[in-house]
């Protein structure tokens, strides 16, 4: 009886597939219930807390309102919210590191202009100056500095260094000096999660900065009277690869990955003594391993070249990471801005300060001595450079940070990787 | 039959256009639409966020061209085809005449041996990951033990080793895949082939490449077919792996595509490489059915 369908039948499968349509477009539906889509990437140690206190304080207040948060992993929330914007479903708040990727999506009209909040009661006084350069474009701000002042510094395990009569080193050669001595004695110098290409990227722009100053990258990045192609950026090419071929990295860190924390277990079982990283992981290894912060953990700013002519003050990081945006599709701004005020009220601040953190506002006093030692950095940088993987326009950084895991993998010259750089730059301008 | 002739007539036009449009329907809202407007944007330059995209005309198609990036990560794919078919259809092939002549004593085996295919992919890139990491996993202190220092490498983070480390968790994933293929026709060859080569006085191997050999033939075009395809739009394990790296020693079509498309910004420039990847698939795979059905019909 193969060829006699019940008529009853086939209609039934027609509204089963026409119902299924139908759900999918009546769920966005308004249940007249107002609602703040919050994504973070604070996903380690004290991260989701610090964000859910702040929700659940502005919940008490607000209680109607429905806060969603959701936390991702750093480097897949970096593929996450671009799928989210061009989509057109971008969450009302989240992160962004600011520089090139931010001012990608502000020229997309995807973000709000939050400076009439900021200086609504002059509220933005509450930051530290430094922490708008990355978020403001031509004149307007479009985040709140909240999460961290994370600058780009070496951690190093304080027993190994005892053990074998180290200091910290103050300059470049010394620095040399210490990767032998330890390499001889079985320990890898540096820990290096490179599979994700920007903590590798760490070296490079330190080198960069302290062989030829801020400005050979600035302008080489407006294509004003520089290009990457300078002797400076070749140099600190040859420099990382002298690196890689002295053994100052752990074997196998072209394929690590940071997120998962490999490097910190080096670190912790004394398997490398050192890790150029930013200075939030000095709040991760707080919550990860307190024994390990309290005892073991110190750290120093990268060391000067002598016979370079950048400032051995200067510094690579970002003031105020991360920081939080609003998408210009949000519904609710005024509640979505509120909430961010939670979360770097005064009770944030302390709570960020308790966790190791430095949240970017004025007259933060943090009792502990690294945050201290951090602040006291921050202040006296005649310079502090973005990550060269968030200053850049998207297209460029991608570039930037394949050519400079190539330079760690020996796969390409100093000579090519600038000029690869240099061709992208200049596609991108055109 | 017992049905009227009409009424056989009426079901027979309308009733299967009614099952076949729910699936019809969305085959041209997912498949047709976003392969035709990826073919368009190949044209345009566009960001992938703003509101508004240029038309580039044949500008991404001549970037592409002179990619080499683009040209690294095709000639990638083309070693994983060659690999995947000269490893997985000999190892699965040999593994089914050995579970089908095993009969019910390698019955366990059979379902142990599918056990990769059941698991996701992520799963297993995760899982070959820690294996192969060079400082925690656990495949080079097994080589020092054995005694092969030598073999303790940076699997995934040394360029030259990279893609073969991944060939070789590619090919565990889908050998039982093709293995349950073969199996499955194997058992179906009648059991008087069988009889009759042993009245014959065939010896097991002569009845495997005179009687069992010829019957898959048509099974094993099917298979490499998959497995070229599959090998050419391959993704996922690489992604959760190697993301494409070391600077681009695992770079394939498809992650490269994904790169340019959502790292990058480019969804123009993303959009060609879709539809590159979308034409040499296409050619490959007619190439493959053309060549196989010309064989038959040379043979029969």
């Amino acid at each position: 009886m193969l060829f006699q369908i019940s008529r009853r039948f086939v209609i039934i499968m027609l509204l089963t597939t026409l119902g299924i349509a139908g759900c999918s477009s009546s769920s966005n539906g308004g249940s007249g219930r107002k609602s703040i889509s919050l994504w973070h990437h604070q996903t380690a140690g004290a991260g989701p807390g610090l964000i859910q206190q702040a929700v659940d304080r502005f919940k008490v207040r607000h209680p109607e309102i429905d806060v969603e948060v959701v936390a991702i992993n750093n480097d897949a929330y970096k593929t996450k919210i671009k799928v989210a914007m061009g989509a057109g479903n971008a969450p009302c708040i989240f992160p962004t590191w600011g520089g090139g990727t931010l001012r990608e999506y502000v020229k997309a009209n995807q973000i709000a202009d939050l400076t009439p909040y900021m200086t609504h009661d002059n509220y933005k006084d509450r930051f530290l100056d430094a922490a708008f350069t990355q978020i403001t474009f031509d004149g307007k701000i479009y985040g709140v500095p909240i999460e961290n002042t994370s600058l780009a510094v070496i951690f190093y395990n304080k027993a190994i260094f005892q053990k074998f009569n180290i200091t910290p080193p103050q300059t470049y050669d010394e620095l040399l000096k210490v990767i032998h001595t330890l390499k001889q004695n079985g320990i890898a110098p540096f820990a290096l999660a490179n599979k994700p290409k920007w903590p590798g990227s760490m070296f490079f722009m330190y080198l960069v900065d302290r062989l030829g100053g801020p400005e050979t990258f600035a302008k080489a990045a407006a294509h004003e009277g520089g290009t990457f192609e300078d002797p400076v950026f070749v140099e600190a090419g040859r420099r990382v690869q002298d690196l890689v071929r002295a053994g100052a990295f752990q074997d196998g860190f072209n394929g690590l990955d940071y997120d998962p924390g490999g490097t910190r277990a080096l670190l912790y079982s004394g398997k490398a003594a050192m890790e150029l990283m930013g200075t939030w992981e000095s709040s991760t290894i707080k919550g990860e391993n307190p024994d390990f912060y309290n005892n073991n953990l110190g750290f120093f700013p990268f060391p000067a070249i002598k016979e370079g002519k950048g400032d051995p003050k200067d510094i690579v990081g970002t003031v105020g990471d991360n920081f939080y945006a609003i998408a210009s599709t949000c519904k609710t701004p005024d509640e979505a801005f509120a909430l961010l005020q939670y979360m770097i009220d005064d009770t944030s601040v302390e709570l960020r300060g308790k966790a190791g953190r430095v949240p970017p506002v004025k007259g933060f006093q943090p009792d502990s001595p690294v945050l201290q030692q951090i602040l006291q950095l921050v202040q006296q940088a005649p310079n502090v450079q973005l990550w060269y993987d968030q200053y850049l326009p998207p297209s460029v950084a991608e570039v930037h940070k394949d050519t400079s895991q190539a330079l760690f993998a020996l796969s390409m010259t100093p000579e090519e990787a600038a000029k690869t750089l240099e061709v992208a730059a200049r596609n991108n301008k055109e | 039959m017992v049905a009227s002739p009409s009424h056989l007539r009426r079901s027979h036009s309308i009733a299967p256009l009614l099952f076949l449009l729910p699936a019809l329907v969305f085959l041209a809202v997912f498949v047709v639409w976003p392969i035709v407007s990826s073919i368009q944007l190949s044209f345009y330059n566009w960001n992938g966020i703003t509101a508004t995209r240029s038309f580039a005309g044949m500008e991404n198609w001549k970037t592409l061209l002179a990619d080499e990036i683009f040209w690294r990560a095709l000639r990638n794919n083309i070693v994983i085809v060659i690999f995947s078919i000269a490893i997985q259809m000999p190892v699965a092939m040999g593994l089914a005449v050995l579970l089908h002549r095993g009969g019910r004593a390698l019955k366990l085996f059979k379902v142990v041996y599918y056990f990769p295919m059941l698991m996701s992919t992520v799963a297993i890139g995760v899982l070959f990951k820690a294996l192969y990491d060079q400082q925690f996993g656990a495949i080079n202190p097994l080589m020092i033990r054995m005694g092969l220092p030598s073999f303790a490498q940076d699997w995934l983070g040394d360029s030259r080793l990279a893609l073969f480390s991944v060939i070789v968790v590619i090919c565990w994933q889908f050998i039982p895949f093709y293995m349950i293929l073969f199996l499955a026709r194997l058992m179906s060859i009648p059991v008087e082939l069988r009889e009759a080569a042993s009245m014959d006085g065939a010896s097991g191997g002569q009845y495997f490449w005179r009687v069992e050999l010829p019957q898959m033939r048509g099974i094993l075009a099917t298979a490499m077919t998959l497995s070229l395809i599959g090998s050419l739009k391959y993704f996922d394990l690489i992604w959760v792996m190697t993301e494409g790296g070391p600077s681009h020693a695992t770079e394939l079509m498809a992650t490269y595509m994904y790169k340019q498309a959502f790292s990058s910004f480019r969804m123009g420039y993303g959009s060609t490489i879709a539809t590159a990847m979308f034409a040499i698939v296409m050619v490959a795979a007619m190439t493959v059915t053309a060549v196989a059905q010309w064989r038959r019909a040379e043979a029969g």
